[in-house]
């Protein structure tokens, strides 16, 4: 145990860092009664998605999404709005496999009418939200902490300030015994063989490759034009050149620790070392795959500023330069521009996030938290074109 | 039957009155949602904007554009991030040659969130003052049909409102209602008379009252309130709801507020 | 050593045949630090790259210590270093503007 860290322990021995009471839609046409629920009551979360039960080639992919953020560790209990589908029911069952221990299930098909599951959503929610908050943190050991790493509207310090910075305070929760997970496939592109020299074994080294390679094949085989997308146009106006520039930048991030593993879209995490997971470099649909991997806290460092926070993993957003943190203060929890500033040294910034991850781990609220930005997406790899 | 209308410009005639907070890109969804509230406007939630490649460029820049210039829409504010593919300025440029009743605001320039919200209500404010609607007699209704349930057989009622002067667009190309709601979306029509899948929910599109219809499969029936018409609704009846609807009467749907939008895409996301 | 904060432009690596500049810089200008001697040939935005050496066409672009690209044409010393005159090796087949 930890006598600094205190968080909320799971039934199944998993810990939250937050005790969120979540409502969520399984079927795009509940996520407005999602919405109303969680806007009229004292305290719980609710996310909005697109996904209407279509069985295609995502099927797997958003289903394994959806039901592993219903069951991350920060939540006290889901609230699931169904349409009754045997689809839709088995997410619930795979989020209660992966450890929820609180489900709720509200389906339209038994009540009625969707006024009416609002209304007992409603109930219900609050009744909830007042037992969470009964609920006490206990002491917890490091490996409680699950930390995602992140990085949008990157610019050219990004590679110099914020992400080494975040690789200090990754190394540091690593050796403590915490869990941290690099990810954006896009975004190692050009320094993933300086990330594969480093992986503890020269399987995970050779897995760390495939997946950036399975990534390259894709865009080659869709015969993709990258250009506009990766670097983005504000990549590139902030001074990033290439992608190779931006990858080796974003590396940064993941510090010095030895990579212990390669992880899919959305897989469980398991509780201590620094991994890799395989997400896209959208910001909201890492951010969503971060949270049903039961990432439980993440931080995400940004050039340009971005409001982006999720429903239920605190997100701490530290700038890249000075100018940005000055003009725009409430998105950023912390500014790592002090040290192309000459104010501060890399190791200072890099203790000062580590402890401020601690703050927010024992509860302290982000800016993103304060802003209630919960931004949800379903990462999708196939075309929606075709019937 | 006389139509109401509100004469919108160069958008045309809509049927409904909504000024719109579009946010170009999914991070800006919940400042637009703060702005929207404030002003009594519409917006949504959406997924797109970042991280698109490819062809999808142009079509989602297509898409937000036809939002943007919908009948029923009296003026738009576009609120971007900064750093998103689909740069809010350049569409509102777009639109702006269009309609003049266009802004946009971009986050990373207004002084945040806060700021933002701030300008956001003000620039809103200025538009609905700047450009009153008036009140106007529709000389054309413009209806979409979704047949995303394809076992339902709409040619007497086609037939019936093409009798009467009833424009219509059906769109049957998608099993899932909203992807043939974004498609009768950019063919701009006012109303949409939706008939899903025997398997699906009723839904709706944002700017768009739609008018669900029952399939009587077991679902419809345990959720039949959630439905604008029964599933023996005749076309007589079917006529005098979207009649009603032209003029005022909230559909279902619009009453719950739902609406989540999708675009179709070609390619996967990076 | 300076100070970062006396640096008009940032070194990440001894090898790298460029620098990170840390403040906007006009033509003209002269940096002398950390063994550096050149004249900024280009109007350089904060956080965009200098040349720190010659650069010959298809020569690779190294920063932190590693390739990010190649030059696409000569570039001289003290010259801009972006996307005018750099692609990556891959997936870039070419770059916007």
């Amino acid at each position: 145990m930890s006598d600094q860290l205190k968080a909320f322990a799971r039934p199944d021995g998993r810990w939250g860092l937050r005790n969120h009471v979540l409502i969520l839609p399984l079927h795009s046409a509940l996520s407005a009664t999602a919405r109303k629920i969680a806007d009229a009551s004292i305290g719980a979360v609710g996310v909005s998605h697109d996904w209407s039960g279509e069985v295609d080639g995502d099927f797997a992919r958003i289903t394994k999404t959806i039901s592993g953020f219903a069951a991350n560790p920060n939540n006290f209990a889901t609230i699931f709005l169904t349409i009754g589908t045997p689809h839709e029911l088995a997410i619930i069952e795979v989020a209660k496999k992966i450890g929820l221990a609180r489900a709720e299930v509200l389906n339209v098909a038994e009540y009625g009418s969707m006024a009416k599951i609002a209304d007992i959503g409603l109930a219900m929610a609050n009744s909830l939200v007042k037992e969470a908050n009964l609920q006490a943190r206990v002491s917890a050991p490091w490996s409680a902490i699950i930390l995602g790493q992140e990085c949008g509207g990157s610019d050219a310090l990004s590679g110099i300030t914020a992400n080494p910075a975040l690789g200090v305070a990754s190394d540091r929760l690593v050796e403590l015994g915490a869990a941290s997970v690099l990810g954006e496939t896009t975004e190692i592109l050009g320094a993933e063989h300086l990330l594969a020299a480093r992986a503890i074994t020269p399987e995970i080294g050779a897995q760390i490759i495939e997946t950036v390679a399975r990534y390259e094949r894709s865009i080659n085989y869709e015969g993709i034009d990258m250009r506009g997308a990766q670097p983005s146009r504000g990549n590139i106006e902030g001074g990033l050149t290439t992608l190779e520039e931006k990858s080796l930048g974003a590396a940064k991030k993941a510090g010095s620790a030895q990579f212990s593993g390669v992880l899919e879209y959305a897989d469980q995490v398991p509780n201590s070392g620094l991994y890799f997971m395989d997400t896209p470099g959208h910001d909201t649909e890492q951010l969503t795959g971060f949270g049903a991997g039961g990432i439980n806290i993440i931080v995400f460092t940004t050039g340009r500023g971005t409001p982006t926070g999720s429903a239920i993993v605190p997100t701490i957003k530290v700038a890249t330069n000075s100018t940005m943190a000055n003009a725009i203060p409430d998105l950023i929890d912390l500014n790592a521009g002090t040290i192309a500033d000459g104010l501060k040294t890399l190791a200072q910034v890099g203790g000062e996030l580590f402890d401020l991850i601690l703050e927010v781990a024992n509860g302290k609220t982000t800016k993103a938290e304060k802003g209630l930005h919960h931004e949800f997406s379903l990462s999708r790899m196939y075309n929606t074109v075709i019937r | 039957m006389s139509m109401k209308g509100f004469d919108h410009g160069n958008r045309g005639i809509g049927v409904r009155n909504h000024q719109l907070i579009l946010p170009s890109v999914v991070c800006s969804t919940r400042v637009s949602s703060r702005i929207a509230r404030e002003v009594g406007a519409v917006t949504f939630a959406h997924q797109h904007g970042c991280g698109f490649i490819g062809n999808d460029v142009g079509r989602i820049t297509d898409y937000f554009a036809a939002l943007a210039n919908h009948p029923n829409v009296s003026s738009t504010l576009i609120v971007g991030l900064g750093c998103e593919t689909l740069q809010g300025n350049e569409l509102a440029d777009k639109l702006l040659t269009k309609n003049k009743s266009t802004n946009y605001l971009v986050t990373q320039e207004s002084g945040g969130v806060a700021g933002t919200v701030s300008s956001g209500i003000s620039a809103a404010r200025e538009l609905s003052a700047n450009f009153p609607t008036a009140q106007t007699v529709l000389p054309r209704l413009h209806l979409g049909i979704d047949l995303s349930n394809d076992d339902f057989k709409v040619d007497e009622i086609v037939a019936a409102l093409t009798e009467v002067g009833v424009d219509i667009t059906v769109a049957a190309s998608h099993k899932n209602s909203g992807l043939n709601f974004s498609d009768l979306m950019e063919a701009g029509v006012h109303v949409i008379l939706s008939f899903p899948d025997p398997n699906q929910p009723p839904s709706g599109f944002p700017l768009i009252p739609t008018i669900n219809v029952s399939s009587g499969s077991p679902l419809h029936l345990a959720i039949a309130n959630d439905f604008d018409l029964g599933p023996k609704a005749e076309s007589e009846e079917i006529m005098e709801k979207i009649y009603n609807v032209v003029n005022g009467e909230l559909t279902k749907v619009e009453a719950i507020g739902a609406g989540e939008i999708i675009a179709a895409r070609e390619v996967r996301s990076v | 050593m300076l100070p970062i904060l006396m640096r008009k432009v940032l070194i990440l690596n001894e090898n790298d045949n460029i620098a990170v500049c840390l403040v906007d810089l006009e033509i003209g200008e002269v940096i002398g630090q950390d063994g550096l001697n050149l004249t900024i040939q280009n109007r350089i935005p904060r956080g965009h790259k200098v040349a720190t050496k010659n650069i010959s066409k298809d020569d690779g672009i190294i920063k932190y210590g590693e390739r990010m690209g190649h030059a696409t044409s000569e570039i001289k010393i003290g010259e801009h270093v972006h996307t005018h005159n750099v692609l990556g090796d891959r997936l870039s087949t070419e770059q916007v503007k």
